[in-house]
């Protein structure tokens, strides 16, 4: 069990490593209006079949002996990190395609690990590969910050950043971001 | 969560593209599986280039991998010449690994305690 978030960031990274992404998106998003912290790795590899994806969600221990090189106990751990603090977990990719992990919870809970040093993840991330571009979105009530290893050039923006196209799908930044995680536990969240 | 520290990690980021160029006499392999980074694998690799840059070694480079078959000694990093040789470090922490940098990386001396495996043979 990992204790940071950043751990399980650095971990599910790793998995988009081996998946041979060019382009790793990190999105940490902090409502704490609405008592939300969503997680999102969205990466640009060779993604996973069905079958895979069925597998590598499969619950703990089956995991680990259908564990082949691109799947460990990392998503398992997370979905565990995940359900504990009444989240969400999901994952959606194709073959080819790429795969997005979506890990949220809910900021209040008793268990909900702190964010941790996002700094040492990143930097570990971005020693692996250089080729790699790394990608950091982080947004809170407050404020943003986004940090790309290919142009360290910070980007201070005030809307959405629509350079970051990579993927099929938008993210959405808003404070309605939390509709994405719904499901069973937005009543929870949205009561908050 | 700190915005300030963010910020930090960008020129830091920078600063270890630029220390990647060109080919290295030693190069360092941290295993960042879940094992090694539920060792403490992260935050051995974060002393390893912190101690590295503030002894100014810019014949190293870091590289992480995935499990490497050792989850029971992790965090383990293996440290690779331009000779081919190899050592690999086990059950590592911040301390042991800004041993390995002073003795290792910069003096050239390898540390056996820490090392294991002397090329291993099947028992």
């Amino acid at each position: 069990m990992f204790e940071e978030l950043s751990l399980h960031i650095l971990d599910i990274a790793m998995n988009s490593l081996a998946a041979g992404a060019r382009t790793i998106q990190i999105t940490i998003t902090e409502h704490a209006r609405r008592d939300w912290l969503t997680l999102r790795l969205q990466d640009d590899g060779r993604g996973m079949d069905a079958d895979t994806l069925r597998r590598v969600l499969a619950d703990l221990t089956t995991t680990k002996h259908s564990r082949k090189k691109d799947i460990g106990l990392g998503l398992a751990l997370l979905r565990q990190t995940a359900e504990m603090c009444d989240g969400k977990f999901h994952v959606r990719s194709k073959a080819g395609a790429g795969a997005t992990v979506t890990a949220s919870l809910k900021l209040s809970h008793v268990d909900c690990p702190p964010l941790g040093d996002l700094n040492a993840t990143i930097l570990a991330l971005c020693a692996a590969n250089p080729a790699v571009d790394v990608q950091l979105h982080y947004l809170s009530d407050k404020e943003q910050f986004h940090f790309s290893s290919k142009e360290p050039a910070e980007k201070k923006v005030a809307s959405r950043p629509e350079q970051i196209s990579s993927g099929e799908e938008k993210t959405n930044y808003e404070p309605g971001r939390a509709k994405k995680v719904k499901r069973k536990s937005t009543a929870a969240g949205c009561l908050a | 969560m700190n915005l300030e520290e963010l910020k930090k990690l960008k020129e830091k980021a920078q600063r270890q593209v630029a220390l990647r160029e060109g080919s290295k006499k030693y190069r360092v392999v941290v295993s960042m599986g879940t094992s090694g980074i539920a060792a403490g694998a992260r935050e051995v690799m974060k002393t390893m280039l912190d101690e590295i840059e503030k002894r100014g070694l810019e014949d190293v480079e870091v590289r992480v991998t995935g499990e490497v078959g050792l989850e029971d000694v992790e965090p383990v990093i293996r440290v690779e010449e331009a000779s081919g040789e190899k050592t690999t470090y086990a059950r590592l922490d911040a301390e042991k690994a800004k041993k390995i940098v002073a003795e290792h990386l910069e003096k050239g001396k390898k540390v056996d305690n820490l090392a294991v495996g002397k090329e291993k043979k099947p028992e």
